[in-house]
C-alpha cells in the first residue's frame, strides 16, 4: 500500500510538472533494412507500376485505392504478374508493403507533397471580421500608447469655466484623502473629474475592470451604456467589477468619470455643515488570466476611437496540433456557434439599423439606404464585388419576400455570415485579385480587406509585383499587423497561452502575482522595442540590451529607478536579448531553482530548428535536497546521463547551461548551492560544426547570425501569418526568403513584406 | 397526490400501515404521477406617486363598499376583490419618502446608507433585502413541480433609463436592484427569441445549401471534403429545425403593433403590449411571478391622451384644496385602474391549459403605490388592491387594518404559495404575523 501510494504520488508530480520531466530526444531513427516486401516490388511489380507504384510503362495509373491489405494480397497472389501468380507468402509481403508505403488513402495523405489548403475562418479571424463588418470600417490605433486625458472640475457643471486641470495622467490610481487633485481652489465636497481616451487590450480574451472608490464613479467602455455605474450605491460598497471581452490590439473608447457630488437632489447647503469626507478612485483591471493591477500607462492612449463590435458567441478553439491555430475542420459545436453569432449580430445591426445606414425613421431613402448598406455588408464579407447571379440570391431575394427592410436586413446578415463565401478563406481562384486582397489582409491583420483596399484591389492595383508591394506596405505598417508579430513572437517564445508563474513564496518574497504581471508588461514593452521600431530585427530581438523597468521591477532586479517609476528603458549590461528577459527564466524554471533543460528545449527546438521527440521514458527530477551538495549544473548533467536521454541531452543541456547566471525568477546571481555559477555550453549545429559559449551573451550572438536559426524563424513565421505550409510555395520558398531576410540586416518588417508577397505569388 | 388519494392508493394495494414508513420514504414516482397542484401566481402592478384618498377609499368597510371614481373600472370584479386600507409602510432609516416608498414596497427592509440625496432626509442607496417577488419565485424555482422557464418577469412601462433607488422596486438581493424591462420588443425576443431565430434560420437554408453547392463545384476535390463535412452539418440543422418545429406552442405567438417607440405619448400602447405579453408567457407557463411598473416612484409622465398635460409627480404635490389638481389625479389613477381591468378581462377570458379554470382564478393580481398620498408623502394607507383567486384570499370586502405594517403582508403573499415565513424585510415590523386574509 505503501509503495503504491508513492507510486501515486509519482504520477501526480509527472502530470503536473509534465514540461520538466521532458526528458527530450534526438530525431534520430534508426534506418532499417529494406522489408522483403519493398525488395520485392522492387524486383517484381516497379518495372511495370513504376517506382513507389506511381505508374509506368506496363500499368501508367497510381496504384492506390481501399482494399484491406489481406485483399490486396489475394488479388496479387492470384492476378498478378498479368497471366502469371505470385506465391501467397510472398504476396502478402507485397501487399503489407505498399499498403503501407502509398497504396491506402492514409498512405497517400503521408506522401502527398504539401499544398494549400482551404481553411476556414479561425475564431481569431471569425470575430475580428464580424467587428470590421459591422463596426467602422478598421480602426488603427490612435495616438501613442502611455497616458489618458485627466480633467479635473472644481464643481458642477463640467464646462470650461469650472475646470481646474486639463493634463496627461498615466494612471488612475488616487486618494485624495479630504483635499482635492491639486492646491487649486477645488470645492471639496463636490470636485469631479472625467478621464477620457482609449484603453489598448493586449490580449484578446474575458477582462473584469474594477473600480474602487468610496465617490460616484461611472466607466463607459466600448459602449454606449455604461459598464460600471455606481453613481448610485449604498455606503458598504467601495468596489465595483464588471467583465467584457475584448480583441487584442485594437483602441476601445472610455471614460471615466468621478464625483464627489451626491446623486439625486441638490445637498450642498447641508452638506458643507459637515468636514469634506475622504476620496478615493482606482481604476484596475484582470487582464485574461492575470492578476488585477492598476491599468498601467502604456494600456492607455489619448486618442478616441469608435465602439467595436464584439460578439458575446464563444466559438470552439481551433486546431493548433501544428503549432498554430488555422481553420482545417469543422464541427457541430462550431456550425452551431457561428450560427448563434450570426444570429446575434443580425439582432445588433437590425437593434441599431438606422445609424449603421447613415439613415433615420421617416428618411424618404430609408429604404433605398438600408439596402445599400446591405449591399456593402456582403461585399466587405465576401471580400469581392457580387456577381449578378450574388446580387440576387443575397441582396434581391430577401428584400423581395420581407415584409420591411428590417426583416431583409436581417435576412442577409444571418445568410451572409452563414456562406461559405464569408467563412472560408480564399474559395476562388488565386489569379483573381481580389482573392489577393483577401490573403494579404487575413495573413497580416486576420481580419477582411479593409474599403481602401478593396478599392485598390478593383482599381487593378495589385495584378503587378510592385503594387503589390506597395498595399502589402501600407498594411505591413499599420498597428494590426503588429498585433499579429506580437502573438507570432509569443507563440515563438511559448508564452502566448499566458502562463501560470508561482515562485516559492519563502525563496523569492518579493515575486508576487503583481511582479508577474509587470514582467509580462515588461516583455511586451521589449519585444515591440525589438521587432517593430523601424530597425526592429531578429538580431536587436536576440541580442537587445534594452530592458524596460518600472520601479517594482527596478527593485526587485536590481536597477535605480524610484520605487513609484512607470515603465522605462533600461540598459542591462548583464542581460543579452530576449532570452534573458526575467519573464521567460522564471516561466522556464521551477518554482525554486532554474530548470536548464526547460530552457535549453526552448533554445533547441524554437531558436535552432531543431526537432526534438519527447523523451523515451518519463523521468521525474532529482529533487534539490536528495543531492545538497551538487548545484544545478552537475544535478541535471547526472541525472541526463544515461544513454537514453543523452542522446537529446547533450543538445540541451550545453544551450540551458547558459542561462544558469539566471536564478529561478530570471535575477542575476553569480553563486548556485555555494559554488561559483558555470555558464559555459557548446552546439553542435546540423552539419556537426561545434560552437563553444562562455554565457548566454555567446550564445545569443550566435543565434543571431545562425543561418539554421534564421530559416526557423523564417519558417515559422510564413506560417503563423499565412496558416499554410511553406513547402506549397515551391522548394525554393523558403531559401529564397532566408537569403533575403539576410539582405535586410534580419529586418522584420520587411520579412513580413516578402513573406507575404511569396504567399501571393 | 394529496393525502386522502395517497391513503386510498394504499388502502387498494392492500398494504398495511406497518409497512407504510418504508412506503413513504420510496420517491413519490412510487405511487405514479402526483396530480398537478394548482398553478398559484402573482403579479405586482406599481403606480406612482400616491392616490387621491377621497375618490379611492370606499366608505364602508366590508362587502357592501361602494367603488369611488378612481376604482371604477374595476367594478365587474367585486366579488374577486380585496381593498386594504391601513397597511403603511413603516420603515424608516435613510431616504426620502419617495425611495423608501418604492424600494422598501416590496423588500419591507432599510435602505442602505449611500450617496443619492432625495428632497428631504438622508441620502440612501439600494435596499438591504430581497423582494418578496423575488423571494416567492426562489421558492418555486427550487421545486421541479412549480419550477418554470423564467420563473420570474419584470416588466415595465415607461421606466427611466437611468438606474436609481427611485426606478427599481424589485431586488434579488442587498444591493441588487433589477431592471424591469420595458420595451415590449425586447421582452417579445426574451419570451419568443428562440423560436424566432428557428424560423430565420429555416428561411435561409435553401438558400444557402444552393450556393453551398456551387462553391464546392468551384474548389479542388481535396478541398471538397472541409465542405461537405460543411453540409452536412447544415443538413443536421435543417432536422434539428424540423424537429422543434412539431412541439407546439400552446397558443399563437402574440403579434405585436410593430413600431411603438418608447416615448410618454405611447404608454397606453406599450402597457396594452406589456400586458398582453404577461398574459401569453402565463399561458405557456413561462413564469409565475410578474410585476409590472409604471414609470418610477416620483414618476412624472403627462397623461396627454386624458388631456392632461402637467407631469403627475408635478400635480401629485398639489393641495387638496387644488380641486383640478385632484380632479385630474383621480382621473390618472383611473387610468391605472383601467390597465388593471384590462389585464384581469384577459386573465378571466383565458381558460388555463391544463383545465383549472381560468387564469384569474389561479392569479392574485395586486395594484400597489409608493405613497399613500402625493401632497403628504405619507407611507400610511399605502393602496393595495387585489383581484383573483391565486393565493386562495377570501375576496370581495374592503378591509380597513387601521394602521398595521405592510411587511405582514409581504409575509402573507408568501403563505399563499405555502411558503410560510415566520419574517420578512426586517423582523420588527413583522410581529403579529400575517393579517389572516384566508
Amino acid at each position: 500500500m505503501n509503495v503504491r501510494v508513492k507510486k501515486a504520488h509519482l504520477l501526480l508530480l509527472t502530470t503536473s510538472s509534465l514540461p520538466l520531466l521532458v526528458a527530450l530526444q534526438a530525431p534520430a531513427k534508426p534506418s532499417a533494412p529494406a522489408s522483403t516486401g519493398e525488395a520485392l516490388f522492387a524486383k517484381n511489380c516497379a518495372s511495370c507500376h513504376g517506382k513507389e507504384g506511381v505508374g509506368g510503362p506496363g500499368y501508367p495509373k497510381a496504384l492506390t485505392g481501399t482494399k484491406a491489405p489481406a485483399d490486396l494480397g489475394t488479388y496479387i497472389s492470384k492476378s498478378m504478374p498479368p497471366g502469371g501468380k505470385t506465391p501467397p507468402a510472398q504476396a502478402t509481403e507485397i501487399a503489407k508493403y505498399i499498403y503501407g508505403a502509398f497504396y491506402s488513402p492514409i498512405a497517400q495523405e503521408r506522401i502527398r507533397p504539401p499544398r494549400v489548403t482551404l481553411q476556414r475562418l479561425t475564431v481569431k479571424q471569425f470575430r475580428n471580421a464580424l467587428a470590421d463588418l459591422i463596426g467602422p470600417d478598421h480602426q488603427a490605433l490612435t495616438g501613442e500608447p502611455g497616458g489618458m486625458n485627466g480633467n479635473y472640475y472644481k464643481s458642477r457643471p463640467w464646462d470650461d469655466k469650472n475646470r481646474l486641470i486639463q493634463r496627461k495622467d498615466s494612471t488612475i490610481n488616487y486618494d485624495f484623502g479630504t483635499k482635492g487633485p491639486s492646491d487649486a481652489a477645488f470645492d471639496l465636497w463636490n470636485f469631479s473629474a472625467v478621464w477620457t481616451g482609449s484603453i489598448i487590450a493586449p490580449e484578446t480574451g474575458e477582462y473584469e475592470f474594477i473600480i474602487q472608490s468610496n465617490q460616484n464613479a461611472r466607466l463607459q467602455l466600448n459602449g454606449d451604456r455604461p459598464l460600471i455605474d455606481n453613481r448610485v450605491r449604498s455606503l458598504n460598497e467601495v468596489e465595483f467589477k464588471a467583465s467584457t471581452y475584448l480583441i487584442a490590439g485594437r483602441n476601445y473608447p472610455f471614460f471615466l468619470e468621478f464625483t464627489k457630488q451626491t446623486a439625486g437632489v441638490n445637498d450642498e447647503e447641508k452638506k458643507k455643515k459637515t468636514p469634506p469626507s475622504s476620496a478615493f478612485v482606482k481604476l484596475l483591471w484582470k487582464r485574461p488570466k492575470m492578476a488585477a493591477e492598476i491599468i498601467p500607462a502604456q494600456y492607455f492612449s489619448q486618442g478616441w476611437n469608435q465602439n467595436t463590435y464584439i460578439s458575446d458567441t464563444q466559438l470552439p478553439a481551433d486546431d493548433r496540433s501544428i503549432g498554430y491555430d488555422r481553420g482545417n475542420a469543422v464541427s457541430k459545436d462550431w456550425d452551431e456557434a457561428t450560427t448563434r453569432a450570426a444570429l446575434e449580430t443580425a439582432e445588433y445591426v437590425v437593434a441599431n439599423i438606422d445609424r449603421l445606414s447613415g439613415t433615420k425613421a421617416g428618411d424618404a431613402n430609408r429604404a433605398a439606404k438600408i439596402k445599400e448598406g446591405a449591399k456593402l455588408f456582403l461585399t466587405k464579407a465576401f471580400r469581392q464585388p457580387l456577381t449578378p447571379e450574388q446580387e440576387q440570391l443575397y441582396l434581391e431575394k430577401p428584400f423581395a419576400s420581407a415584409s420591411s427592410p428590417e426583416v431583409a436586413l436581417k435576412k442577409i446578415i444571418v445568410l451572409g455570415l452563414k456562406s461559405p463565401r464569408f467563412l472560408y478563406r480564399e474559395i476562388g481562384s488565386r489569379k483573381d485579385s481580389f482573392q489577393t486582397a483577401s490573403e494579404l489582409s487575413f495573413g497580416l491583420w486576420d481580419t477582411i480587406p479593409d474599403v481602401q483596399l478593396l478599392q485598390a484591389t478593383g482599381r487593378g492595383e495589385l495584378k503587378t509585383p510592385d503594387g503589390r508591394r506597395n498595399h502589402i506596405q501600407r498594411l505591413v505598417n499599420d498597428s494590426r499587423t503588429y498585433t499579429k508579430l506580437r502573438e507570432f513572437v509569443m507563440s515563438w517564445l511559448k508564452v502566448d497561452d499566458i502562463p501560470d508563474i508561482v515562485k516559492n513564496a519563502k525563496a523569492f518574497p518579493q515575486f508576487d502575482q503583481a511582479t508577474v504581471n509587470d514582467l509580462r508588461t515588461s516583455l511586451d514593452l521589449f519585444v515591440k522595442d525589438a521587432v517593430w521600431t523601424p530597425d526592429g530585427s531578429f538580431t536587436k530581438l536576440m541580442t537587445s540590451k534594452n530592458q524596460f523597468l518600472n520601479g517594482r521591477l527596478s527593485k526587485l532586479y536590481g536597477g535605480n529607478l524610484a520605487p513609484d517609476a512607470g515603465f522605462q528603458p533600461v540598459i542591462a549590461t548583464d542581460r543579452t536579448g530576449v532570452l534573458t528577459h526575467p519573464y521567460l527564466l522564471s516561466k522556464f524554471a521551477y518554482n525554486e531553482g532554474t530548470s536548464p533543460i526547460h530552457r535549453g528545449v526552448l533554445i533547441a527546438r524554437n531558436m535552432m530548428g531543431r526537432v526534438l521527440a519527447p523523451p523515451p521514458v518519463a523521468v521525474a527530477p532529482v529533487a534539490a535536497s536528495l543531492q545538497p551538495s551538487l548545484t544545478t549544473r552537475e544535478r541535471v548533467q547526472q541525472q541526463t546521463k544515461p544513454e537514453g536521454c543523452y542522446s537529446c541531452h547533450q543538445l540541451i543541456n550545453p544551450l540551458g547551461f547558459t542561462l544558469e547566471k539566471y536564478d529561478a525568477i530570471g535575477k542575476v546571481r553569480l553563486i548556485d548551492n555555494n559554488k561559483p555559477v558555470d555558464t559555459s555550453g557548446s552546439y553542435v549545429n546540423s552539419k556537426g560544426e561545434t560552437a563553444k559559449f562562455n554565457d548566454i551573451n555567446d550564445l545569443a550572438n550566435y543565434i543571431a547570425n545562425n543561418p539554421d536559426s534564421h530559416a526557423a524563424f523564417v519558417e515559422k513565421l510564413f506560417q503563423y501569418f499565412t496558416k499554410q505550409p511553406i513547402r506549397a510555395y515551391g522548394k525554393d520558398a523558403l531559401p529564397n526568403l532566408v537569403a533575403q531576410f539576410k539582405k535586410d540586416n534580419y529586418n522584420i518588417r520587411s520579412l513580413i513584406v516578402n513573406v507575404m508577397m511569396t504567399a501571393t505569388q | 397526490m394529496n393525502e386522502s388519494t395517497r391513503r386510498d392508493f394504499l388502502r387498494t394495494l392492500g398494504v398495511s400501515a406497518a409497512a407504510m414508513p418504508f412506503l413513504m420514504g420510496l420517491p413519490s414516482f412510487a405511487f405514479g404521477n402526483p396530480a398537478p397542484l394548482r398553478k398559484k401566481r402573482l403579479v405586482v402592478l406599481f403606480s406612482p406617486d400616491g392616490i387621491v384618498p377621497s375618490t379611492f377609499w370606499p366608505d364602508t368597510p366590508g362587502s357592501g363598499f361602494i367603488f369611488k371614481e378612481s376604482l371604477k373600472p374595476l367594478a365587474n370584479y367585486r366579488d374577486k376583490m380585496l381593498i386594504l386600507k391601513g397597511v403603511g409602510d413603516r420603515i424608516r432609516g435613510d431616504g426620502d419618502g419617495h425611495m423608501r416608498g418604492i424600494g422598501c414596497l416590496l423588500t419591507g427592509i432599510e435602505l442602505f446608507p449611500g450617496n443619492v440625496q432625495g428632497g428631504s432626509d438622508t441620502p440612501a442607496g439600494w435596499s438591504s433585502g430581497i423582494s418578496i417577488d423575488q423571494e416567492i419565485k426562489n421558492y418555486l424555482q427550487k421545486s421541479a413541480a412549480t419550477k418554470t422557464r423564467f420563473g420570474s418577469l419584470e416588466f415595465g412601462v415607461m421606466v427611466p433609463e437611468h438606474a436609481d433607488t427611485w426606478t427599481r422596486m424589485c431586488y434579488a438581493g442587498p444591493n441588487k436592484p433589477i431592471a424591469p424591462i420595458d420595451d415590449p420588443y425586447q421582452m417579445f425576443n426574451k419570451l419568443y427569441g428562440s423560436m424566432k431565430d428557428r424560423e430565420l434560420m429555416k428561411s435561409v437554408l435553401d438558400d444557402l445549401k444552393q450556393d453551398m453547392d456551387k462553391v464546392r463545384s468551384q474548389i479542388s476535390k481535396d478541398d471538397q471534403r472541409l465542405l461537405d463535412d460543411h453540409m452536412q452539418l447544415v443538413r443536421e440543422m435543417e432536422k434539428d429545425i424540423s424537429n422543434h418545429k412539431n412541439e407546439t406552442l400552446n397558443h399563437p405567438v402574440p403579434q405585436l403593433e410593430p413600431g411603438v417607440r418608447r416615448d410618454n405619448d405611447n404608454m397606453p400602447k406599450i402597457s396594452k403590449l406589456q400586458i398582453d405579453l404577461m398574459v401569453s408567457s402565463f399561458i405557456a407557463d413561462s413564469c409565475r411571478v410578474a410585476t409590472l411598473q409604471y414609470t418610477n416612484s416620483v414618476g412624472q409622465p403627462r397623461f396627454t391622451w386624458l388631456g392632461i398635460t402637467e407631469g403627475q409627480h408635478d400635480l401629485s404635490h398639489e393641495p387638496d384644496s387644488n380641486t383640478g389638481a385632484q380632479e385630474k389625479l383621480t382621473r390618472i389613477n383611473k387610468w391605472y385602474a383601467e390597465q388593471m381591468a384590462y389585464l384581469l378581462k384577459k386573465l378571466s377570458e383565458t381558460k388555463e391549459p391544463d383545465g383549472n379554470g381560468t387564469l384569474l382564478d389561479n392569479t392574485t393580481v395586486i395594484w400597489t403605490n409608493e405613497l399613500g398620498q402625493g401632497n403628504s408623502h405619507t407611507l400610511e394607507n399605502i393602496p393595495w388592491v387585489l383581484v383573483g383567486g391565486g393565493l386562495g384570499f377570501k375576496t370581495g370586502r374592503y378591509i380597513d387594518f387601521k394602521g398595521v405594517h405592510h411587511n405582514r403582508l409581504l409575509m402573507e403573499l408568501a403563505h399563499g404559495f405555502g411558503h410560510n415565513v415566520t419574517s420578512f424585510g426586517n423582523k420588527d415590523y413583522c410581529g403579529q404575523g400575517v393579517l389572516g386574509l384566508s
